[in-house]
Parts: structure tokens; sequence; C-alpha cells
């Protein structure tokens, strides 16, 4: 069976589910949106990191954390990265169309009202700019000489891919193993923890990390208008699993949600593809040996089992 | 990692053609599908050639969605279900589609208005997937795969695990992508663009052109499989851990996924008669490439035909890998290997077999294909033609 080894998540609410309310609606308080605030990670690394990629690097602290471990028992090529997000992509996209309008005279005032409206997603550089020779960009001139909405679009374009935060992920804690991105909801997850499994299984890596990170702040109104993908409150999250085993979870469609589905969201609130992380941390901390994830997108559900050992307990592979 | 499955037909949208026979005649031919874009200003930008689909023709029963990236998909979907019937329970049918931009012209849209419930729900990336699934009547899994660039070969691969965890009986995977300001706007910031043509493992290439494109293939388990364009051997996947936009230097990230999919393959460096490069024709990547096939298939990779239609489509992004899969059992079918559009000087640092001027005749029977994205995405596939 493939086992929990580890799970970290920071929330809204604060760090861990010791932090979760008991019900997320009513402390909630009307909020539409419970934000994040940008990691405190410091360092030149981070200095231009987007706020999802930062919170992507402290959920996987939170995970190692939990779990006891250090950043040296997930190096390598033994581990696969399984990244899942419906939204964590919208913050970047709306600063990118931003500083881009149509006309110079939008431009200017797109980026400076992006950057208001995304106090925390500050516009990437450095990591971003590319090095001469890139196989994905090839820059021919220097920085220097762009105009300031070419070098905020220069440094700030690979970003806006959701493989942005795997990338930095991977990149911190030099992930080299299997990788997949998926994006959706908490059904994807589920899909995403059934990858994990199958390279278990197949022994491509010895241990996975499933991570999710919602962000919705930036995009408050676009996720107000589509409020047929989200109930709210719109809890903003990161979560990451170290999971080990064999590679069996039981994966397949499920007619309706796990208890454990339906007390994330009421204790958590809305984090989409975060959720059955969470799910599988209350699990654990109810002292469950084995938890039954199940999780929903755009009415489709889908099923996995974990089993849960004790926090702490030794890897056996 | 999964049995080989089988590839039972395909369907594309392409510069090149709305339908797999007038896509696979114009590679063969060597006919070059980029040209001034039209759909949208470009004045302001350093470069404004791509692969653009001037006309989307109407759908089967119905006008295409104004989301163009649904659009693509369904177009694709129609040319598929000319060629082979979805013959299973619905809900036995699963959609996995790659992407790098999901529907972010609706998302440009969409924050540049102020959008109604729908539009905003567009703007999802994972949209157009749920669009095909609804198109299908498919009730399976869908899911949405935005390994950059690499998308349409992750898509291939998740496909096939989820035939062979029994988790359906039919997938339609593949990839898609447009071209809109916002991806033109990015890459011309990047300098990643080139203002002459595409010239793929050339010593003069300047960068790639970005196309548009979906391309679609229906996959089964080989044993409910009765005729088909070919198998899906093996896949794999990696991070490079590197860069945010930028490969891994030495390659060592595709590398990894290519000797791991083609372990899964249970495929051996003589056994490989046909190389799909991503081919982007930037200095870095085809150097990369390059030298990731000479370490892994050793002195085969001098023999082999290594080639890349992105001269011919620009880089369709998260179509280009499920296009290149075809093309290599499009190869398998009729025994003819298109060129590499673009290519005429060698370059001492790329120095293999690269199918210069026009297309070969000799049939490859196992094929291999690299993909590879911003974010440190790396994607392999092992394919195999013939029915």
């Amino acid at each position: 069976m493939t086992r929990l080894r580890a799970v970290g998540l920071v929330s809204g609410w604060g760090a861990g589910v010791a932090a979760l309310p008991a019900d997320a609606p009513a402390a909630a308080d009307g909020r539409r949106v419970i934000p994040v605030p940008r990691p405190a990670l410091d360092g030149e690394r981070f200095r231009r990191a987007t706020r999802e990629c930062l919170l992507g690097v402290a959920a996987v602290e939170a995970m190692l954390a939990e779990g006891g471990l250090t950043r040296d028992a997930i190096r390598g090529a033994d581990t696969a990265l399984l990244y899942v997000t419906a939204a964590a992509y919208g913050a970047s996209n709306r600063l990118f169309v931003g500083a881009g309008g149509a006309s110079t005279a939008r431009t200017a005032g797109g980026l400076a009202e992006a950057r208001r409206g995304s106090a925390s997603a500050t516009p990437a550089g450095g990591r971003g700019e590319t090095r001469r020779g890139d196989a994905s960009a090839t820059p021919g001139g220097a920085p220097g000489e762009e105009s300031r909405e070419g070098r905020a679009g220069t440094l700030h374009f690979p970003y806006t891919a959701p493989s942005a935060v795997p990338a930095e992920v991977a990149i911190e804690y030099g992930l080299t193993g299997g990788y997949v991105i998926l994006v959706g909801g908490a059904r994807a997850t589920i899909d995403a923890i059934w990858q994990a499994a199958r390279l278990l299984a197949a022994r491509r890596c010895r241990r996975a990390l499933v991570l999710a990170v919602e962000t919705f702040a930036e995009c408050e109104d676009l996720w107000a208008r589509g409020r047929w993908a989200a109930r709210g409150p719109l809890v903003e999250a990161a979560a990451c699993a170290l999971l080990e085993g064999d590679g069996h979870v039981g994966y397949g469609p499920a007619d309706g949600p796990a208890p454990l589905e339906t007390l994330a969201v009421r204790r958590a609130g809305e984090i989409l593809a975060c959720a059955p992380l969470v799910a599988a941390a209350l699990a654990r901390e109810a002292g469950q040996p084995e938890a039954r994830l199940t999780g929903e997108w755009r009415g489709r559900r889908a099923a996995v089992t974990l089993a849960l050992p004790a926090a702490g307990t030794p890897a056996l592979v | 990692m999964s049995a080989p499955v089988a590839v039972l037909a395909a369907g594309v949208a392409t510069p090149l053609g709305l339908d797999l026979e007038s896509f696979w005649s114009a590679l063969v031919t060597g006919v070059d599908g980029t040209s001034g874009i039209e759909r949208f200003a470009v004045a302001d930008l350093r470069v404004g050639r791509g692969g653009e689909i001037k006309k989307i023709t109407p759908l089967r029963g119905g006008s295409a969605p104004r989301c163009r990236a649904s659009a693509l998909l369904l177009k694709a979907a129609d040319d598929l279900l000319g060629r082979a019937a979805l013959t299973a329970d619905p809900a036995r049918i699963a959609v996995v589609v790659g992407t790098a931009l999901g529907g972010v012209g609706e998302l440009e849209r969409a924050l540049a208005d102020a959008p109604g419930p729908r539009a905003a729900a567009a703007a999802l990336y994972d949209s157009p997937a749920h669009a095909l699934a609804r198109r299908l009547g498919a009730r399976g899994p869908v899911l949405t795969v935005s390994t950059a660039c690499a998308s349409g070969a992750t898509a291939l691969g998740i496909g096939a695990d989820l035939l062979d965890e029994g988790a359906a009986d039919l997938v339609v995977a593949g990839g898609y992508d447009i071209l809109c300001r916002f991806v033109m706007r990015g890459f011309d910031a990047l300098r990643s663009l080139t203002r002459e043509r595409v010239r793929p493992f050339d010593r003069r290439r300047s960068g790639l052109l970005l196309g548009e494109a979906a391309g679609l293939v229906l996959l089964a388990r080989e044993r409910d499989a009765r005729g088909r364009l070919g198998r899906l051997l093996g896949h794999a996947t990696s991070s490079d851990g590197s860069h945010i936009a930028a490969p891994d230097p030495d390659g060592r990230g595709l590398e990894h996924a290519l000797r791991a999919a083609m372990a899964a393959a249970d495929v051996a460096p003589d056994d490989v008669d046909l190389v799909s490069a991503h081919g982007t024709g930037t200095i870095l990547n085809d150097r990369i490439e390059t030298g990731v096939l000479k370490r892994v298939l050793g002195p085969r990779a001098y023999r082999v035909p290594v080639n890349s239609i992105k001269g011919a489509l620009g880089h369709t992004m998260g179509a280009a890998a499920t296009l290149e899969a075809i093309m290599c059992l499009l190869a398998a079918r009729d025994g003819v290997v298109p060129s590499t559009l673009g290519y005429e000087e060698p370059d001492p640092a790329c120095d293999l077999d690269y199918v210069p001027r026009e297309a070969r005749h000799v049939r490859p029977r196992v094929a291999v294909s690299t993909s590879l994205g911003f974010g440190g995405c790396n994607a392999a596939l092992v394919l195999e033609g013939g029915g």
C-alpha cells in the first residue's frame, strides 16, 4: 500500500491543520478570500520569485518539518514531483496581462494596477531572467536595452506558466525525478496521487511529493463571477505530501464525497487542489490508520486510499 | 511503466492543414506553414510571424466555440472521429490533454473586460479539456496536463497509464495551444523568436517561431484494438531542477527521461529507427538534444534520421509533442520521414543526420520522441509504427 510519510500545510488560517477553524465559513465572517501572506523566505534565491512559488517551497518545508526529515531525504532523481493547481497561475497571468496591454498608455496603467492588486506577487526577475542561449528563450539583447514594459515582460513571462511553481520547488530541493503537472481542483489531486503511486509501483522513484498550491486574492473578481467552481470562502493554501510504498492506492471513480472530503471543506474552506492533502493530514491527526480520500472537480469525483503510519515512522524503503 | 497501448487513430488541426492527411502531405512535401500573423496586432513586437491557422472551418453539426483553444481541440476531435468511433461506455472514455497556455486567450479577455460567469469559467486552464469531453460525450476521467511544451507527450503517457490501470477503456489524448498576444509578447520579450526562418540544428539557427495547433490520438489497450496506426511502447518524464526557463545545460533531465522511456519500452539503442527531436531551432536546445542523443544512443545516434517538424509548423507548444508522435506513426505507415525544414548548413556542434532538404524514403519501425519545456519539464515517448 502507498503510505503517507509526511504532510505539510500552510493556509490562510495559519500553519498546519492545528490552525484550521472548526467551521471555516463561520470563521470567514463574510470574507470571500482568506489570503496567505508572502512567505518569509530570505535570500537572493527568493528575492524575485512569485508568491505562489514561495508558497510551494513553504509547503515542502512544512512537510519536511512535520516528518522530521532533512532536505537530503528528498534530493535527487529518486524523488518524483507531482504538482496540482486550479488557480495558482492567476496572479502571474494577471500581472503579465496588466503589463502588456494593447497600447503603451494602457500598458503603464495596467502594470501599476496589477501591482496594486497584487501586493504580494512581486514581478519576477533574476530567476526568470534568461541566459543567453537558453533553449526555450534565446535573448538577443541585454535586459537593460529593453523598455520598462519589455523588462517586466521578459522577467515575468516564465512565471505565467503553471510549471513555474514546481520548477522553483525542484530547483530549491534538487528534485530530478519523474515530473507531472496537472491543472484542476481536488479531483486532479486524486489523479496526481494515483500518478505518484504508479511511479512508485514501477520503481521509477522511491518517494513522491504531491504538491498543491492555490491562490485567489489577485483574481478574486474572476472567482466571484465564476462561483460555480468554488463555494467559498476561498482560502489560499499550499500543501505537500510525501508518499512511499508499493504504489497501490485503489484509484477509481467515487459516487459521493468521503467523510474526510466533507471534513476538509468544513475545516479549511474552499482550497480546491489542496483539499485531499488537507484531508489526509486531518486523518492522520485523528490517528486513523488509513484514509480514503475523494476529490471532486467539474462534476467528476475520484477516490484513493493511503496508509497513514504515525508521524515520524521511519521509511521502509 | 505501462504495457504498450494501441494508437487507433489520430486527428489534427494545424497550420499545415485541418485534417491528418493534409497535415501529413504538407510535412512530406516540405510546406512552410509559418506566415505573418493576421488575427491580432503584432506591429509592436519584434517578430510578427508564426504558424497561424488562418481559418477554422465549421465543426460538424455546429459552430465553433468562442474560445479558440477549445475550437482547435474540437476541430482535431472532428478529424479523429472521422477516422475512428468511440465504441465504449461513455463512463469508460477518458480525456487527457496537454497545454502550456490553457484557455489563456479567454483569460486575457476576462481580465481586460468584466466577463460573465461563463467567460470567467472559460478563463481556467482546463476549460478546453472539458469542452472536448462534452463534445465527445466522455464521462470518464478528464485530465489537463501542463508540463509546458512537453505537455503533449506527458498527456499521451498518462493516457496509457489510465488504460493500464483499468480506469478507462478508451482514451482521447493529445495537446493543443493557440497563438495570442499573451504568448507572442512573452516569447518576443524573451528574444526567443527568430526574425529569419526556423532552422533546427542548422549552423545559422537563431530562434523559434510559435505556432498553434491541436493534435489528438485515440488510445486503447492492445487486446481491444482492431486495426491501429501504431503503438506507444513506453514513456517517461523528468524534472531538470535547474532553471525556470532554460533546460539543464548538459541535458541531464532529458537524458533521464529518454533512458527511462526506452527501458520501459524494452528498447535498445540499436532498435531505434527514427528520432523526432524537440528541435526548436534555438542555439542551446539543439546542441543539448544532440548531446543527449549521442550519449543515450551511442554510435546508433549517427545512423538514424533525426528530424524536427518545427521548421514547418512553428513551435506549437502543448500540441508539439503529440503532433511529433503522430508524425512518427505516419512515417512508419507510409515509409517516408519528413525532412527538417530550414536545415541547410551543418553545425559542428550538431553533427547527426537531420534529414536535410527532402523527405527520406525509409520505413522506421521504432521511433523515440523527445520534448522539453519551461520549468525544467522533460518527456520522452517510444513509439512503434504499424498495424
